[in-house]
């Protein structure tokens, strides 16, 4: 990477129980990933509210990732399927606003899936330096 | 006795309560049974100013409710939010009775003490849009206007000295006047979720103009109807075949060119000019609130989401406010049109609103505010 490269701030919100997990796999299984990503640790998909997803865009992230447990595993019985109701809304909206749909992407990965979470990661950071900053970024961030 | 699914046709006894009436005066007579016999404690009524404004009110005065008979087309009110929390009967275009269902989704309204005279609704105008028309359209002083009804696609201004002006409302539309915009495309034409569903289409021959077609839509329905049957305040008999046939007609050519007026209003926007688009009509926004304040569907009271991030100082390329309502909006806004009406600069809120929510609602085949059935869409399953 040469200093001047743009890097995209990713946001993913991890669930506590498996995707988070699965960060962690991918960090201790040493799996290259991007700087790009800040992850933002909660107890649930379910617990994701779309205005957790709109903020981050607004305050800056060029790509949001939600992520959680695979359904049918979920910890707190049903709460990834809220998260995935939820997130139709907020996909359809994402396109109608024109903001490009890969800003906006879902994946559910368990806490074993290390690698699956590192490919997502490097995928979404390969996408959005194609389609550059964000459009929402605001002023003075980068 | 009435029967749930019945299509009448009525009109008030009072000859007084008639004539006042749109058509007959049914819906005020109604109305003022349901109070009289103590089926309600309060009736939400439109108290008159002039032609152009008037004042929702909840009276449990029945010669208030008597008096306050007559339609107006150039008051836009949604009257959804005044039957929250009380026992009340109110009159509602289909606009008002979605709004009043959605409430009750949300527990906003208790709609088993609550009931509804649907009226049929082929539009409502901007007072101060009416204004301008009378002045440019009919070259009339809008201080001079006594009365103003619809007949035949006409709309019609009578004055204080008794002439009489009609121009098409399609002359008016293509001009910039006539019905709001959000009207034009209304998807809701006969009021099917509310507990009697009138109107005037269908009432021909000698009672034209003077009487109403009544269907009755469920047994809160029957209730209201054969409580001012029995009080004297209502006469109905059955609505014949032709009768039956003419509304039907009427409602699917009002839906045929809503569906029109939809394709003209709502033309496509590229994908990559789509967010500039809104980021430039939203940036005008001095956030004042209204939108939301006057929004019928809305039940989140003062201390909402949209509302804690409801800031001028915030320097977001789009509000969070309106991504917020965007959103929460997707399943339940029916194009009421009120969030634009009270924009104090002019932002056609409620088409963006619209160009959000109907596409999501159709793809679940969801039409707000129609029935009780399908809890709102954002917060359960979906299949
Ligand atoms: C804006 C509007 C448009 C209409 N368009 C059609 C139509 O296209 N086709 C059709 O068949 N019928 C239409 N109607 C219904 C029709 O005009 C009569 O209201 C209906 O036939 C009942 O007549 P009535 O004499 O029994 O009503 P009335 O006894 O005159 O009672 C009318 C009731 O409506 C209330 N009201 C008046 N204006 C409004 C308003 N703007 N918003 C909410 N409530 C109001 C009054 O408070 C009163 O309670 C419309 C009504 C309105 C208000
Ligand atoms: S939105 Fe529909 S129901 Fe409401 S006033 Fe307009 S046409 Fe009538
Ligand atoms: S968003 Fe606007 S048009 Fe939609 S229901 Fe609310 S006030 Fe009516
Ligand atoms: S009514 Fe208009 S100015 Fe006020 S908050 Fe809504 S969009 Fe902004």
């Amino acid at each position: 990477m040469t200093d001047n490269e743009w890097e995209p701030k990713i946001v993913a919100f991890c669930c506590n129980w498996c995707s988070y997990g699965g960060a962690d796999t991918a960090g201790m299984g040493r799996f290259q990933q991007p700087s790009s990503l800040r992850i933002i640790r909660v107890m649930c998909s379910g617990r994701i509210d779309p205005m957790h997803v709109l903020n981050a865009f607004l305050e800056g992230a060029d790509a949001v990732l939600v992520t959680g447990c695979h359904i049918g595993d979920c910890h707190y019985v049903n709460g990834n399927y809220k998260a995935e109701v939820r997130y139709r809304f907020l996909e359809e909206m994402v396109r109608e606003l024109g903001l490009e749909p890969e800003r906006l992407q879902l994946n559910w990965i368990s806490a074993s899936e290390g690698e699956k979470f590192a490919n997502f990661v490097r995928d979404v950071t390969a996408q959005v330096k194609q389609l550059g900053p964000s459009p929402l970024k605001p002023e003075g961030v980068n | 006795m009435v029967r749930v699914g019945d299509k009448l046709i009525g009109y008030a006894t009072d000859p007084d309560v008639r004539s006042r009436g749109a058509s007959g005066g049914l819906v005020t007579a109604v109305l003022a049974a349901a109070l009289e016999k103590g089926l309600v404690e309060g009736v939400v009524v439109l108290k008159r100013i002039d032609e152009y404004e008037a004042i929702p009110v909840i009276t449990d005065d029945v010669q208030e409710v008597l008096a306050s008979g007559g339609s107006m087309h150039a008051v836009p009110v949604n009257l959804a939010k005044y039957a929250a929390g009380r026992k009340i009967a109110m009159p509602g275009k289909p606009c008002d009775v979605r709004g009043v269902i959605e409430q009750a989704k949300r527990n906003g309204v208790d709609l088993e003490s609550t009931y509804i005279v649907g009226l049929n609704c082929g539009g409502t105008m901007h007072p101060v849009v009416t204004r301008e028309m009378l002045v440019r359209m009919y070259e009339t002083d809008p201080e001079d206007v006594a009365g103003e009804e619809i007949e035949k696609g006409k709309l019609i201004f009578r004055t204080k000295d008794g002439e009489e002006k009609a121009i098409s409302i399609d002359e008016l539309e293509d001009a910039g006047y006539g019905r709001r915009e959000n009207c034009r495309y209304c998807t809701v034409k006969i009021p099917t979720s509310a507990d009697l569903a009138c109107g005037n289409w269908g009432v021909i021959g000698e009672v034209a103009g003077s009487a109403t077609f009544c269907e009755v839509m469920n047994e809160k329905g029957k209730r209201l109807l054969d409580n001012a049957i029995d009080v004297g305040f209502v006469e109905v008999r059955p609505a014949d075949g032709k009768a039956i046939a003419i509304r039907e007609k009427v409602n699917s050519a009002m839906l045929k060119l809503g569906d029109e007026w939809k394709e003209r209003v709502f033309t496509g926007i590229p994908d990559q000019e789509r967010l500039t688009y809104y980021m430039e009509q939203f940036a005008d926004c001095i956030h004042c609130g209204a939108c939301k304040e006057v929004c019928p569907v809305c039940t989140c009271g003062e201390d909402s989401k949209c509302t804690m991030f409801h800031s001028l100082a915030d320097n977001y390329r789009m509000s969070m406010y309106h991504m917020v309502r965007l959103l929460h909006l997707s399943d339940s806004c029916i194009g009421c049109g009120q969030c634009s009406d009270v924009c104090p600069v002019d932002i056609p809120v409620t088409s963006i609103f619209r160009r959000f929510a109907d596409p999501a609602q159709k793809k679940r085949n969801y039409e707000p505010g129609m029935d009780l059935t399908r809890p709102p869409f954002l917060e359960v399953m979906l299949k």
